[in-house]
């Protein structure tokens, strides 16, 4: 394992932002360690919650213990993309390629 | 760079892909799973689902002469080995779809005849467009031709297909979902890896974008082509379900009119934004006629 290979992210353990637990959605697309980590989109009707982003490359959400904040590392493992967690005009949270 | 191509290994695709969602599966779908009746009992609605796999299995080919081709041309190791496991991907989506071909009553003798008869010749020419810049061995051009603009379509067709037949026929639906996720990886490899080489080549982004405009011309047409004609309509509609909702618009209740729009605004928006991720402005093609 690299230190990429970290699925969403490498955020801590910073008390101020909240815990999430992460059970099992149905995603199979990668092992089953990283299963949590990712579930599908469904569309733009899906809410995402606080700890969760949509890879633009692949359009599948990455989930984090954590809620999410500006500047966070994600990792994409179905399309293998890096991101950084950025607020797009909207005010949403969206995530940027890093190339 | 080179920390992100090193994800793309052999060991990580044999782990994600044949010992991961494809384990258990048969022709990439469940063992015990059939094309169903309404479809192999009516003789429209047969040679509709035929019609589609066809223009599925033309793609496919070309996906595969194009990943293979790109092997020789690429100009490192890393990516030679990830076109090598894009290469395998590539042929199991035409083998997996040419069975369909065959479940739907095809011989092994007429299939080269059914793909010719029902081959769009616009999709014809995008691949043409495509493979020549394989030919040439140009990595650049080819990469972005591929995993951007081919994938990119694939991605959005596959998606609405699955969406489509989730309920009505789980066994398609299986068989697509299980290419959606090795699509997944071709486009990340192609953004990523371009996304770094177009910032070193800007000399080749005018080239890449006409060839960008052509395919993109050859698409529009493909859509149109598919949703226009009386005899590629089905003569009967599965019963609407919730599942089939896709970016707003219920694929078992819409119009061929509605499905052409959905997929085209879905295609050329997502053109638009994966290319200004790696630098290409999107260039908008001729209407077809």
């Amino acid at each position: 394992m690299t230190d990429i290979d970290v699925s969403a992210p490498g955020i801590g353990a910073d008390p101020s932002r909240r815990r999430y637990e992460l059970e099992e959605t149905g995603f199979k697309e990668v092992p089953k360690k990283w299963r949590k980590f990712y579930r599908h989109w469904g569309g733009p009707l899906d809410t995402l919650a606080p700890n969760e982003v949509i890879c633009p490359v692949c359009k599948v959400v990455i989930r984090a213990t954590r809620e999410l904040r500006p500047g966070d590392k994600v990792y994409c493992m179905p399309c293998m993309s890096r991101m950084v967690v950025v607020v797009a005009e909207s005010g949403r949270l969206e995530a940027e390629v890093i190339f | 760079m080179t920390q992100f191509l090193a994800q793309y290994s052999i060991q990580r695709w044999m782990e994600m892909c044949p010992q991961g969602y494809l384990e258990d599966t048969v022709y990439g779908h469940e063992p015990n799973e059939h094309e169903p009746a309404v479809i192999l009992d009516d003789d429209d609605e047969r040679e509709a689902a035929i019609r589609t796999t066809v223009g599925l299995v033309v793609g496919e080919r070309c996906a595969l002469a194009a990943s293979s081709g790109l092997i020789n041309a690429a100009p490192d190791y890393p990516s030679k080995r990830f076109l090598a496991t894009q290469t395998l991907d590539e042929a199991r989506h035409v083998e997996v779809f040419t069975q369909r071909l065959f479940d739907l009553g095809v011989t092994a003798d007429n299939l080269e005849s059914t793909i010719d008869r029902y081959a769009n010749p616009n999709l014809v020419k995008f691949a043409e467009v495509l493979l020549e810049k394989v030919a040439a061995g140009d990595f650049l051009a080819g990469v972005v031709g591929q995993n951007i603009v081919l994938e990119g379509l694939a991605f959005s067709v596959f998606e609405m297909l699955e969406a489509g037949n989730r309920e009505f026929n789980p066994k398609f639906a299986h068989t697509l979902s299980g290419t959606i996720a090795d699509e997944r990886r071709h486009v990340g490899f192609g953004e990523n890896r371009i996304g770094s080489l177009i910032a070193q080549h800007p000399e080749k982004k005018a080239e890449i974008e006409r060839m960008q405009q052509e395919m993109t011309y050859y698409m529009l047409a493909v859509f149109a082509d598919s949703f226009r004609g009386d005899d590629n309509k089905p003569k009967s509609a599965p019963e609407p379900t919730a599942s089939a909702e896709w970016h707003g618009t219920n694929l078992s209740t819409a119009s061929p009119e509605e499905m052409e729009a959905v997929l085209a605004n879905t295609v050329l928006g997502e053109f638009k934004t994966r290319l200004a991720r790696v630098g290409i402005e999107y260039q908008t093609p001729r209407v077809p006629a």
